[in-house]
C-alpha cells in the first residue's frame, strides 16, 4: 500500500541522515544546530519537488502550485482519532499567529507577531535558536502585527517585516546575513506575507491597500539582496474598459459618466491606488511564470477619487518569472468600493474547461465567497463556484449612513489559503459570515495615514459564523459544507491520508474526512487556531503542526503555542 | 523630580534605528530641558496629568506622539493650547520630545469603569473593529496610540472632535466616529479608560 511506501521513504532518509555524521558532538558544534548536519541545505531541486516530499514542508503553501496537499498518509481517516500532541512550544510573543511552519530535515522554522523567528527541533520541540527583529519606529498594519512565515533556500531563510524590510538569516544560527528596505514604511508599506524563493529569486509583495500605497511584487537576489525586478500591481494606465459588471455578471452600479468627469479632472490615480499583493504567488516552473492576486484599491470605500477600473486591483495576475513582465490578468471586481479584495493565494492544478477538456488551471477563492476557476494560459475565467456564504444586496453602494451588504468586508474567504485534493477534484476553503454596513466619506490622500474613505462596521445584533466548504472545481458545485461557530480565518491543509485539517477562533483544531466532511477528530488548543497547518515526517513518524495564537483582526483569544501532533503509540 | 534629559537610552534608540532618513529621529538630538518642563507642567511630572482633560503621553508610542506634534504644527489637529506650544518646535525637537516621553512608564490611573457603561462601550468598539488596529488590550503600536488607561474626559473629547472634524488628522477615524452616537462614544471612553 502507498501508506507503507511513504513511511519507508521517511525512514530511509532519516537513516541516511544518521549515517552522514556520527554522534552528538557534531550537533554541539553548531551550538545546538540541526541534528541532521549538512542536510539543512535546501536545493532548488528539493523546492521544485516539494509536492511529492513526504518528509519536509518547504513552502508556505506546500509546493510551488500552492496545493497545500501533503503526500504522506501515515495519519489517515482510520487512525486520526489517535492523534495526540507530541510537543507544544511556547514562543515569547503572545499575539496573533498566522505563521506556517516550514520543516527541513527535522528542523522547523516558525515566526510570531512582531517578527520573531524560532528554529525548533521538529521531533522534540526543543529550541535551536531565536531571532528577534530590531523593529524600526514605524510599522504599519491594518489587521494585526502579523507574520505568515519564512521562505527557505540554500543555507538561508527569508522574512519580510512590519517595517517593510526583507531579511536573510542563516538557517543554522539565526544570524542576520543581510537586510533590505523594500519600501517606505512612513507611506504605509509593510510586510506580513512569507516570501517565496525560486531560481535564486526571493519574491515578495506588499501590504498597504488601506494606506494608498502603490502595490507591487519585487524579486530580490537571494545571495546579495539586490533588487532584480519590480512589477507594479497598479498599472500606469489603470482605467481599463469601464466594466459595469463583476466576474459573475452582476451590475456594480457604477456611475461611469461621473467617473469619466473625475478622470478628466484628477488624472489617472495609479500612484496611490493600493492593490497590495500580500500572499504568495504560485509558480509554474515549466513556463517560467508566476500567478498572484492583487488586493483592493485605495481608498477602500470611496471610488470618487479613483475613476476607472483601477487595474490591476482585485485581479489575478500572471507575470514572467525572469523579468517581472506582465503576461495576463483577470479582474474580479472593477472599481471595488467594498474592500472585497483578491488575497487568498492562487493554486495551480489541472481543471476541466467548459468543453470537458483538461487544461492547466488556476483557482482562487474570493472574499465574495466564490471559488474562481481560470485558464492558466490567458488568465480567463472558466467558471465560478456556487456562493459558499450568503450574499445579499450585492452590489449596493456604500452610503453616508451605512449600507448593509453580505458578505462583509472580511469575506467570504479572507487571506486564508485553500488546499486541494486533486484526486477528488475538490478545493477546500474556509469562510466568514460577518454582516457589515459600508459607510463612505470622501477624504483626500492623507500621505501615509489610514485611508479608508469611510468605515466598515460589524452589525452588533446579527449572528456571525463560518464554514469549511469543499468545492468541486471541475463543476463549481459545492460538495460538502460544515458550519462553524465563528467566522473562519487561518488556512487549511489536505493530506493523502484522506483528511483536511483546519482550526477555529474558539481554539478548536479539527480533522475532517476530505471526501465527506465528517468531523473525525478535534483538539482544544486553548487559543484561537487561526494559522495554516503543515505536516512533516521525522524518523518515520508523521506530524501535523499548527500555531495557536489567536487573531487580531477578528479578536480571537491570543496565545503563543506551536503544537505538533502525532499518532499515539 | 525631573528626569535627566540626556538619558543614554534615548541616544541608543536613536542610533539603532535605520532606514528612510525622513522618518528617523535625526542624530542624537538633545532633549530640550526647558521644553520638557513645559510639557510636564500639563502632562504631569510623573506622567499623570493634573487635569484629566489633558492626555497621558508618558509611555505612548514614539511615532504616534511625533505625528501628533507635527500635525498640531501643520494645523491638521486643531487645539489652541497645543498649537501654541508646538509653534516654535523644530522637527528635531519634536522627535526628541516624542522619544523622551515614549520611553517613560505609562502611569497607573485610579479610574474604574462602571460595568454597564463598559459593556456597552465594548460592544460599540467591537462593531468598529477597533482592536484590529489598536490591538488586543488596546495597547497600540507605532502609529496607533495606546488607549487603555487613558483619561475619560480626553478620550471622549478627542473622539467627539474626530466626529465633528475639529480633529482632522486621521480621516478614517472621523468616518468611523460619525457612525456613533455621542452616548456610544462616552461609553467607549469609559470602557477604554477602565482597561
Ligand atoms: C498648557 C497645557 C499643556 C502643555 C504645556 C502641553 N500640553 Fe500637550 N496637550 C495638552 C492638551 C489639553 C492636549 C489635548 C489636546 C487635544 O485634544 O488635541 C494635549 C495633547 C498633546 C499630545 C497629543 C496626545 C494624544 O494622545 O494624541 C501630545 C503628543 C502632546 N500634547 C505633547 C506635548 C508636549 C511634547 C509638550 C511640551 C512641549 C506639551 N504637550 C505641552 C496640554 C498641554
Amino acid at each position: 500500500m502507498r501508506k507503507k511506501s511513504v513511511t519507508g521513504l521517511a525512514t530511509s532518509v532519516a537513516f541516511a541522515a544518521l549515517l552522514s555524521f556520527t554522534g552528538s558532538a557534531v550537533a554541539e558544534e553548531v551550538s545546538g544546530g540541526t541534528t541532521y548536519g549538512d542536510m539543512s541545505l535546501v536545493t532548488q531541486d528539493m523546492l521544485t519537488r516539494a509536492g511529492g516530499d513526504g518528509n519536509n514542508f518547504l513552502h508556505t503553501n506546500g509546493n510551488y502550485a500552492q496545493t497545500r496537499y501533503y503526500p504522506a498518509r501515515q495519519i489517515n481517516t482510520s487512525n486520526v482519532n489517535k492523534l495526540r500532541p507530541a510537543w507544544i512550544f511556547q514562543t515569547e510573543v503572545v499575539e496573533t499567529m498566522e505563521t506556517t511552519p516550514i520543516v527541513v530535515n527535522g528542523v522547523m522554522y516558525v515566526t510570531t507577531a512582531f517578527n520573531h523567528v524560532y528554529a525548533l527541533d521538529a521531533k522534540t520541540g526543543k529550541q535551536i535558536w531565536h531571532f528577534k527583529h530590531k523593529m524600526g519606529p514605524i510599522t504599519t498594519y491594518c489587521c494585526g502585527p502579523n507574520n505568515r512565515g519564512v521562505a527557505i533556500y540554500g543555507d538561508r531563510i527569508f522574512m519580510g517585516t512590519l517595517d517593510a524590510k526583507l531579511l536573510a538569516l542563516d538557517t543554522k544560527t539565526g544570524k542576520l546575513l543581510w537586510e533590505k528596505q523594500i519600501a517606505n514604511p512612513e507611506l504605509g508599506y509593510s510586510e506580513t506575507m512569507a516570501p517565496s524563493v525560486v531560481n535564486g529569486k526571493v519574491l515578495i509583495g506588499t501590504n498597504g491597500g488601506e494606506y494608498g500605497v502603490r502595490g507591487f511584487v519585487k524579486a530580490f537576489d537571494w545571495k546579495s539582496g539586490d533588487l532584480l525586478w519590480t512589477f507594479h500591481s497598479t498599472a500606469e494606465n489603470s482605467v481599463g474598459v469601464w466594466a459595469t459588471h463583476d466576474a459573475t455578471g452582476r451590475d456594480m452600479l457604477r456611475d461611469i459618466e461621473a467617473e469619466k468627469a473625475a478622470l478628466a479632472k484628477l488624472g489617472d490615480p495609479y500612484k496611490t491606488l493600493g492593490g497590495g499583493v500580500w500572499q504568495n504567488p504560485a509558480v509554474d516552473l515549466d513556463k517560467n511564470r508566476i500567478y498572484f492576486v492583487a488586493g483592493n484599491p485605495s481608498p477602500d470605500l470611496d471610488g470618487s477619487l479613483r475613476p476607472g477600473d483601477n487595474l490591476y486591483t482585485n485581479s489575478l495576475i500572471s507575470v514572467d518569472l525572469e523579468t517581472g513582465k506582465y503576461i495576463c490578468h483577470f479582474q474580479y471586481i472593477a472599481h471595488d468600493v467594498w474592500d472585497l479584495d483578491a488575497v487568498s493565494p492562487p493554486i495551480l492544478t489541472k481543471v476541466k474547461d467548459n468543453d470537458g477538456n483538461t487544461v492547466d488551471g488556476v483557482l482562487h477563492a474570493g472574499k465574495t465567497g466564490h471559488v474562481y476557476v481560470h485558464k492558466a494560459d490567458d488568465c480567463s475565467l472558466i467558471r465560478y463556484s456556487e456562493a459558499m456564504v450568503p450574499q445579499e444586496n450585492m452590489w449596493v453602494l456604500p452610503t453616508k449612513e451605512g449600507a448593509r451588504m453580505l458578505p462583509g468586508a472580511n469575506g467570504g474567504v479572507e487571506w486564508s489559503p485553500m488546499a486541494i485534493d486533486a484526486s477528488l477534484g475538490l478545493t477546500y476553503a474556509i469562510n466568514l459570515h460577518q454582516p457589515m454596513t459600508y459607510h463612505v466619506e470622501s477624504t483626500p490622500y492623507p500621505e501615509g495615514k489610514l485611508w479608508l474613505g469611510g468605515a466598515f462596521k460589524v452589525i452588533p445584533g446579527e449572528q456571525q459564523w463560518g464554514n469549511v466548504t469543499a468545492v468541486d472545481y471541475h463543476t463549481g458545485k459545492i460538495r460538502w459544507k460544515v458550519k462553524t461557530e465563528q467566522p473562519m480565518i487561518g488556512g487549511i491543509l489536505a493530506t493523502a491520508g484522506g483528511l483536511v485539517f483546519t482550526g477555529e477562533g474558539n481554539g478548536q483544531f479539527k480533522a475532517y474526512d476530505s471526501e465527506t466532511g465528517s468531523e473525525l477528530w478535534r483538539f482544544q488548543a486553548g487559543a484561537g487556531v487561526n494559522a495554516p497547518p503543515s505536516s512533516y515526517t521525522v524518523d518515520g513518524k508523521q506530524y501535523i503542526v499548527v500555531a495557536a495564537g489567536g487573531n487580531t483582526q477578528l479578536n480571537y483569544k491570543r496565545g503563543n503555542n506551536i503544537i505538533a501532533f502525532t499518532l499515539a503509540d | 523630580m525631573l528626569e535627566n534629559p540626556r538619558r543614554f537610552v534615548i541616544a541608543m534608540s536613536l542610533a539603532t534605528t535605520a532606514g528612510f532618513a525622513s522618518l528617523i529621529p535625526a542624530g542624537a538630538d538633545e532633549v530640550p530641558q526647558d521644553k520638557i518642563e513645559l510639557c510636564t507642567s500639563c502632562h504631569g511630572e510623573a506622567g499623570l496629568p493634573p487635569q484629566p482633560e489633558v492626555p497621558i503621553i508618558w509611555g505612548q508610542h514614539f511615532y504616534y506622539l511625533y505625528v501628533q506634534l507635527r500635525d498640531y504644527k501643520a494645523g491638521r489637529r486643531a487645539n489652541e493650547v497645543m498649537q501654541g506650544i508646538v509653534e516654535d518646535l523644530s522637527k528635531a525637537d519634536m522627535k526628541a520630545l516624542a522619544t523622551h516621553f515614549s520611553e517613560k512608564q505609562w502611569p497607573e490611573t485610579s479610574y474604574r469603569s462602571e460595568a454597564t457603561a463598559a459593556a456597552k462601550g465594548e460592544t460599540a468598539a467591537s462593531a468598529g473593529q477597533c482592536p484590529q488596529c489598536h490591538l488586543g488590550g488596546y495597547e497600540g503600536n507605532s502609529r496607533v496610540p495606546r488607549l487603555n488607561g487613558q483619561t475619560v474626559p480626553y478620550l471622549t473629547r478627542t473622539m467627539l472632535e474626530f466626529k465633528t472634524k475639529v480633529r482632522r488628522n486621521s480621516p478614517a477615524k472621523s468616518s468611523l466616529m460619525v457612525s456613533y452616537s455621542d452616548e456610544d462614544i462616552e461609553n467607549m471612553a469609559k470602557y477604554l479608560a477602565g482597561l
